[in-house]
């Protein structure tokens, strides 16, 4: 089902006069599996809605850059993911005299669209302290249960390398539970 | 993997971020206003056809270094073409010229082996 309505989608998009129709039902067929996946990096509603229509209007405008090699979903996942990570990256830089992990502690806290418990609030506070890839190797595999194999397409990396970033992932997540029980 | 099984059964998998109602109702419309507003003209775009081989896509490298040869040869092809005189030689001809022993080429060779002191007496010399 998901690949008709890509192929319908991709020749939508071909011809000018259907293009801002086919754009219109990706949007519609995608925006709320995008949404979370950004949302897992930046966190805060109003960001995640910011960086999700930042998501789209560069996939608009760079839809030249669709060359049919792989879906139409992974396409705009890759934009997402990017748009996602130099969105936290530039919180960072915004952030480098403050404790990064005690800041994202009180943001979580202060956030009336965030409803998980303490353990869900030091995960969040773990898994934002990884490396990029090692973040996003995790997001896609602990919450999408992505298979390595479509993360490899997604991510253009081999299946060994992103099976050892989860390892990783996964072991700095452990020892930041135990650090604070 | 134990510490996997360790987060799971503390955190869980469950979504704990929430979203205003009707948010996702919107969402559509508000990102194509803003496509509308800031995108770049519909017509002003290409895009390719779905399902192009990705073999295609990884050859293409080959393929511009090889133009970029093809090229090269071409334009060197040529030069040795002009360079040669005011006959034009036939297609062949060309071939065999630029294929064939070039003594300016071996000068030029024993020129670069030239120490300094070699290349002022050759410049001061009645060459």
């Amino acid at each position: 089902m998901k690949d008709t309505d890509d192929s319908r989608i991709v020749e939508l998009l071909q011809r000018p006069e259907t293009r801002r129709a086919g754009f219109e039902q990706l949007v519609r067929q995608y925006s709320e599996q995008l949404y979370w996946q950004v949302r897992r990096f930046v966190l805060n509603h109003d960001d995640a809605s910011d960086v999700l229509q930042n998501v789209f209007l560069k996939a608009w405008n760079r839809m030249d850059s669709f060359q049919g090699d792989s879906s139409v979903f992974t396409w705009i996942t890759r934009i997402a993911i990017n748009e996602s990570l130099d969105y936290v990256r530039k919180q960072k830089l915004r952030a480098q005299n403050t404790d990064a992990d005690l800041s994202l502690a009180r943001q979580l806290q202060a956030d009336p669209w965030f409803d998980g418990d303490e353990a869900q609030a030091l995960l969040q506070r773990a898994v934002a302290s990884l490396p990029d890839v090692q973040r996003t190797v995790f997001e896609l595999r602990y919450h999408d249960e992505m298979k390595y194999s479509e993360m490899s397409k997604l991510l253009h990396a081999s299946e060994g390398s992103l099976k050892a970033s989860y390892h990783l992932a996964v072991k700095k997540i452990y020892k930041f539970f135990k650090s604070h029980d | 993997m134990k510490e996997e099984k360790y987060i799971i059964e503390k955190a869980g998998r469950a979504n704990p971020f929430r979203v205003p109602d009707g948010y996702f109702d919107t969402l559509a419309a508000q990102v194509m206003a803003r496509v509308d507003r800031e995108g770049v003209p519909a017509g002003s775009l290409c895009v390719s056809p779905a399902g192009r081989p990705a073999k295609v896509r990884a050859l293409r490298p080959v393929y511009y270094a090889a133009a970029s040869v093809c090229a090269l040869l071409l334009s060197a092809a040529v030069y040795l073409h002009f360079a040669s005189g005011p006959a034009a030689p036939g297609a062949a001809q060309a071939v065999a010229a630029a294929q064939a022993p070039d003594d300016g080429f071996d000068e030029a060779a024993d020129y670069v082996m030239l120490d300094n002191q070699d290349i002022y007496a050759c410049l001061s010399s009645d060459y």
